[in-house]
């Protein structure tokens, strides 16, 4: 082993050798050659290896701020390379942070960092691509930023300092720590959003590691506690405090880290017989037998290698099978270190006294065959061992094969590589899957904008350089006075931030100067569109139009697998027939007229070639038209009693033909006959079909294709499996054409429900299944569905479908299933009614290019759609109509402003049925309100409007937790913005309740607080009672109206323990043995008790 | 953390004639979108001495100010000769650039200007009422001087009582009286000043 230490700003580079005499060797340390920038002896509290091992990160204090910098890996392991003045030994530094910079951590796909500090933030950086080396304006010119890191997210939620930041494996979350007790978990796709906040801790939370598994995650806080929660519902798992009872003093940190096989998680700072020790907590039952001992002062860190070994094996020893083992570093404030393997009882080396203070953090190498340690002394080593030091790592495969055998399949412990081709096995996989298909198309837009960005600021635009644009900058930049006279400048903008920041859209208006313009307009609102409207991806000129058809042809048989699991999650293509059909065409034409004016004219390509073109094309578009329309007819009937895939033939035939089209008239060209008529033939019919497909989208009222929907549908495979949940867990196994009898082939359904099995054996081979907790269905070819109970046992004879199926989806006693000619249908097997009865879903996709991106359904039984274009359906089935409850352009919820109302512990944390189709709600209300200065009645009213929806949406939805959450939050609106009269408090009140009639006496109320004449006294609601409140403190006194009394209102979540809350509390999601259906218990109960006393109350 | 970050200041029409306005392309980037507009100022300190002769050269609105990279020319007129005395006249002294966001000052970029006759002779026998219009400017743009302060970038109706608490003498800090002013700051520095400036125009 070979210790190699910098002293920052000492020139000293020290060398240790195994076995630890020192070989003191004063060399240039780098830290050296970098001179000013690190300030010499400012401590340095983190350190982390970016996964590519090309460089690494560490944070600490900086001059009078905190300071991030990323360093360049090889000067630390080749001496050759350090020596070597023109290798960058810094790549980017980053003094953002206000204060102190505590954590340092790379996100496991090395795009991310994260860093938390003092300041209270969370900063998330992305490499910057398309801007150069650049110096930091002013800081003495030398020192080149190599590399730019741009701060995308900024994560404010904690009210101390943030001690440590993990992402959870495979960056589904970020989680974050700090002195203010709590640990926040922030969903890593979609930043800021706060998934939850851990409060259990009544100390200062100084540690987080996740559990490699992703099953729970470990924090350790001053309190003398280890607390594991369970990221399944992010409650406590385990509290463990004896190993920290005799703790005393404080650390500045207390790292703990897990095993990489996970079953290990080893604490830091613990004591035993006074003695301090490191923890070692057996995921099995949390039992504490075990722990790491010898150092002399508190553990500060732990840090485990990445890899799993095994013994090296002898030349001539016999072969056998020895068990794996993990390596663990252990740190602590007595400044020495030590690595442990956990086959031996001693540690496998001890360093005393590598640094001057106490070591702060430890980062592994993704090889596990180095560590970098840092110190608050200044100064970070580097060791490196060699493999008969540790032993042969175990590969990826090897090491995931042990977490299948312990754990099960579950996302965190599959590789990517495994991932994309893995069949869904639960939620987790399927929002991940989503997430990737998600980050594709951010990575696209990413590109574009890039590639947009990119041309601004280096190439030329439009005929312009940067330089020429510079040139005249002065005389082309816009100037204005504004009304005292004052003079102001209108920047230029060179270049869009890869921030993906929503409320940029609000500024795709601003007056560019001179000739830019145009360009910098396009580029500026191209990117910002992509993500909002997948559905047309290709239609700006700037994206590649060759990379589109590959990914339309990648996702396609994932979202054969998506549908399976009855969520489709593709957003663009594959959900349904539209789009199948469209996407291949509409690259079609930019292809087309590409090659085509090349060849002829050497024109732009891209958009302008587009709409030159679309005139010619639009002409023959009525005729082509009638084509078109008898074409999918045709298929359709066809396709109704055969079980092919007609969608995916289609297109595929389509574009097919186009090739061949395309073959021809190369093959034509080359053989150089320039018979121009028979050219010119195939040419107009390769550009008009499809040329007449995105017209026929654009000019809705061309023709009705209703008939043309066409969901996807499954293909068969040859096995699957599927996760129905994870606790209990349940499996379902599906084997086609496993056994032959006598000639006939039989497919086999196994479910394995905790340990237990049971199988049956089918006639056709099985296309989808689907299960829940009641009852398991596969969906057969020969459009047969069969339903078992979990047992096996069958409930009900095949059901023959009207067509064959598309996605398949079960939810308590409910069976969904969308056939491909995009009808619904829901049935309660277990009480056996139809609760949706073949209902065609052509209300809600007819007349445009949308596709279904999600589908739900409720505990309830409640059918609901999201479509590509952000709307969302669900099915009501009493009125036997679509509703509308969602709408992600919906310029209500754009402007709709309640954030003053959120209660503020609960931020969002309300979950169900609604909050899945909305997504969590932003902050555009606010920025609506900034940008567009709208006036405050206005946006009052829209958010009136808006919380009305809302509440509607929830009650349709049968989703009683949202309801109250809505509800709650509308009265407690109506309370904040003034509307003081009485009616507001019976509002509130009232929801307490929650009769169903609410929403109407609501609205009414609302009314009443816009006039207040008509106030409504309600004196005799036992929830409210003079001064009981505590609703924020500024605005809890409501109702000051003739009866001059006081009243307060009860904060609706603390008052939540009042009698109202059982009768609105979630429930179980089915309640067995009851004979009322099963929806919203509570609502129905508190209406079939007081059926009438709310609107009798309510009316005026 | 600053949501705006100066990238560059390049000093545009550099050496020029003392009654030439300034002229100063800046490239700034934005984090996230302002709701404000950024304040620029551009103060000639008359003289090392006292503060009472600077002068704010002029001072422009910058904006709307989205996320991004962005970049402007600010020009400015040559300071009033009146204002100056005549012993500072020639010889060398400072320009500032200031940003101002929400009134509170969160960068300031100094440059050292050295104000001389071309003509020889007058550079030998410099006259005592001191010749503007024979005066070259000479900005020394390779050296600029970053200060940077940290402010409260937040919308004030949001995060008032956080920044509050958080930085209870942030406020005083920021306010301009309490910045140390510029010629104060400057002029304990100003023999490593001249030994820098020499060497400098050494190479130049």
């Amino acid at each position: 082993m070979i210790a190699l230490r910098w002293h920052v700003g000492e020139c000293q580079r020290f060398v240790e050798e195994q076995p630890f005499d020192a070989i003191l060797a004063n060399k240039t340390g780098w830290g050296c050659v970098l001179g000013a920038p690190l300030e010499s002896g400012k401590p340095i509290f983190s350190v982390d290896i970016h996964p590519d091992g090309t460089k690494f990160a560490t944070g600490g204090q900086g001059q009078d701020s905190g300071k991030v910098v990323i360093w360049n890996m090889s000067p630390v392991l080749q001496e050759d390379d350090e020596k070597d003045e023109n290798i960058p030994k810094m790549l980017c530094q980053m003094d953002n942070h206000l204060a102190c910079v505590n954590c340092v951590r790379w996100s496991n796909s090395g795009m991310y960092l994260a860093s938390g500090g003092d300041d209270k933030l969370i900063m998330v950086w992305k490499r910057a691509t398309y801007i150069g080396p650049s110096t930091v304006f002013g800081s003495s010119g030398k020192l080149a930023n190599v590399e730019q890191w741009r701060c995308v997210s900024i994560l404010r939620s904690h009210s101390g300092d943030v001690m440590d930041v993990a992402w959870s494996p495979h960056d589904a979350w970020l989680a974050s720590c700090s002195v203010d007790n709590t640990v926040v978990i922030w969903n890593a796709v979609k930043f800021p959003e706060i998934l939850a906040t851990l409060r259990g801790h009544s100390g200062l939370v100084k540690g987080l590691t996740w559990d490699p598994v992703g099953k729970y995650i470990a924090s350790q806080a001053d309190d003398r506690s280890l607390k594991v929660w369970r990221t399944l519902d992010w409650q406590l798992e385990t509290s463990i405090t004896k190993p920290f009872d005799e703790c005393g003093g404080t650390t500045h940190v207390l790292r703990l880290s897990w095993s990489p096989d996970g079953h290990y998680l080893v604490s830091a700072h613990a004591m035993n017989n006074s003695g301090p020790t490191a923890q070692i907590i057996e995921r099995e039952g949390w039992k504490t037998n075990m722990d790491f001992v010898g150092h002399r002062k508190a553990v500060t860190v732990v840090k485990f290698n990445p890899k799993i070994f095994k013994k090296k094996q002898k030349n001539g020893s016999s072969a056998k099978p020895s068990c794996p083992y993990c390596c663990c570093a252990v740190g602590s404030k007595d400044r020495s270190l030590s690595v442990w393997l956990t086959c031996l009882k001693r540690p496998l080396v001890v360093i005393h006294e590598l640094f001057d203070k106490s070591i702060m953090d430890i980062s592994w190498t993704l090889n596990g065959l180095g560590i970098l340690v840092c110190s608050m002394d200044g100064s970070v080593a580097f060791l490196d061992f060699s493999q008969d030091e540790l032993g042969d790592p175990l590969s990826e495969e090897e090491k995931s094969h042990i977490h299948q055998s312990t754990y099960g399949k579950s996302l965190a412990i599959m590789t990517e590589a495994q991932l994309s081709t893995a069949v869904i096995e639960n939620p987790e996989m399927l929002k991940y899957q989503r997430r990737q298909q998600q980050q594709q198309l951010d990575q696209k837009s990413a590109v574009a904008r890039e590639t947009g960005s990119a041309a601004s600021v280096a190439g030329v635009v439009n005929g312009e350089s940067l330089e020429d644009i510079r040139k005249n900058l002065l005389k082309k930049q816009v100037e204005t006075r504004t009304a005292d006279g004052r003079r102001r400048i209108t920047p230029l903008c060179i270049a869009q931030l890869d921030t993906g920041d929503f409320s940029t859209a609000f500024f795709n208006s601003i007056p560019l100067s001179g000739s830019l313009a145009g360009s910098m307009l396009s580029s500026h609102s191209s990117p910002q569109l992509l993500p909002l409207d997948a559905s047309t991806p290709n239609s700006f000129g700037t994206s590649k139009p060759s990379t589109e058809p590959a990914a339309a042809a990648g996702t396609r048989p994932a979202g054969n697998s998506v549908n399976k699991d009855s969520v489709n999650a593709t957003s663009a293509p594959a959900a349904s027939s539209p789009s199948v059909l469209t996407t291949p065409s509409k690259i079609e034409p930019m292809k087309a007229f590409d090659s085509r004016f090349t060849e002829r004219s050497k024109a732009t390509p891209g958009a302008p070639v587009l709409t030159s073109v679309t005139p010619t094309a639009v002409e023959r578009l009525k005729e082509q038209n009638l084509v078109k329309e008898l074409r999918p007819r045709d298929l359709l009937e066809s396709s109704s009693d055969s079980d092919e895939k007609v969608p995916v033939a289609k297109s595929s035939s389509l574009s097919k033909r186009k090739l061949e089209l395309e073959v021809e008239t190369v093959e034509k060209k080359k053989k150089g006959r320039p018979r121009k008529d028979s050219r010119l033939m195939p040419m107009s019919l390769s550009v008009q079909s499809p040329a007449a497909l995105t017209a026929e989208k654009d000019t809705v009222c061309l023709s009705v294709p209703a008939p043309t929907l066409k969901l996807p549908m499954p293909g068969p495979q040859r096995a699957f499996t599927l996760q129905v949940s994870s606790d209990p867990s349940m499996y379902i196994e599906v084997e086609n054409e496993v056994t032959a009898v006598g000639g006939v082939k039989l497919s086999r359904l196994k479910c394995n429900r905790e340990g237990k099995e049971w199988e049956t054996v089918l006639t056709s081979r099985i296309l989808t299944a689907a299960g829940s907790c009641d009852v398991v269905c596969v969906a057969c070819e020969k459009r047969m569905l069969s339903v078992f109970s979990t047992c096996g046992r069958r409930l009900l004879p095949p059901i023959l479908l009207s067509s064959p199926i598309s996605t398949l989806h079960c939810t308590g006693s409910y069976v969904m299933a969308l056939t491909a000619a995009a009808t619904l249908s829901v049935w309660d097997v277990h009480r056996q009614v139809v609760v949706v009865k073949e209902e065609s879903l052509h209300s809600i996709l007819a007349g445009s290019d949308m596709t279904v991106s999600q589908i739900l359904l409720t505990q309830h039984g409640i059918p609901v759609m999201n479509l590509s274009d952000g709307k969302a359906y669900c099915f009501n089935p009493s009125l036997s109509t679509w509703n509308l409850v969602s709408d992600k352009q919906d310029s209500l919820a754009q402007c709709a402003d309640f954030r003053s109302s959120l209660p503020p512990q609960d931020a969002m944390l309300c979950s169900g049925p609604l909050a899945i189709v909305q997504g969590r709600a932003s902050t555009s209300g606010r920025q609506a309100a900034r940008l567009f200065s709208v006036p405050h009645v206005v946006q009052q009213e829209t958010t009136l409007a808006y919380l009305e929806n809302q509440v509607a949406a929830a009650l349709t939805l049968q989703s009683s937790h949202e309801y109250r959450h809505w509800l709650l939050l509308y009265a407690r609106y109506l309370v904040n913005e003034g509307s003081t009269e009485e009616g507001a408090t019976e509002g509130t009140a009232a929801s307490h309740r929650a009769e169903p009639p609410l929403p109407a006496s609501l609205h009414r109320m609302s009314g009443t607080a816009r006039h207040p004449k008509g106030q409504v006294a309600c004196p005799h609601l036992p929830q409210l009672q003079p001064g009981q409140g505590h609703l924020s403190p500024r605005r809890a006194i409501v109702g000051q109206g003739d009866t001059g009394r006081r009243w307060s209102v009860a904060a609706p979540v603390e008052g939540g323990s009042s009698a109202g809350n059982s009768s609105l509390s979630p429930g179980p999601p089915r309640r067995a043995g009851a004979g009322a259906p099963p929806c919203c218990p509570g609502i129905r109960e508190a209406h079939r008790d007081r059926p009438s006393s709310a609107r009798s109350r309510g009316g005026h | 953390m600053a949501k705006v970050q100066v990238n560059n200041v390049v000093v545009l029409d550099n050496p020029s004639p003392f009654y030439n306005p300034f002229q100063f392309e800046i490239t700034f980037e934005c984090i996230e979108d302002l709701s404000e507009d950024l304040e620029w100022k551009i103060i000639y300190v008359g003289s090392a001495e006292s503060e009472e002769y600077d002068q704010v050269l002029d001072s422009v609105l910058v904006g709307p100010v989205p996320a991004g990279r962005h970049m402007f020319v600010f020009q400015a007129d040559a300071p009033n000769p009146g204002l100056i005395p005549d012993a500072d006249a020639v010889g060398v002294t400072v320009v500032l650039i200031t940003c101002t966001y929400r009134g509170q000052e969160f960068i300031r970029v100094g440059y050292y200007v050295n104000n001389e006759y071309t003509e020889i002779e007058l550079r030998e026998n410099p006259p005592v009422k001191p010749d503007f219009s024979k005066l070259q400017r000479n900005i020394l743009a390779s050296n600029p001087r970053v200060t940077r302060f940290h402010i409260n970038w937040e919308d004030n109706t949001e995060k008032l009582e956080d920044a509050e608490s958080s930085n209870p003498n942030l406020q005083s800090l920021l306010s301009t009286d309490a910045l140390p002013s510029a010629s104060k700051g400057w002029s304990t520095s100003e023999n490593s000043l001249n030994v820098m400036l020499e060497s400098h125009m050494d190479c130049m």
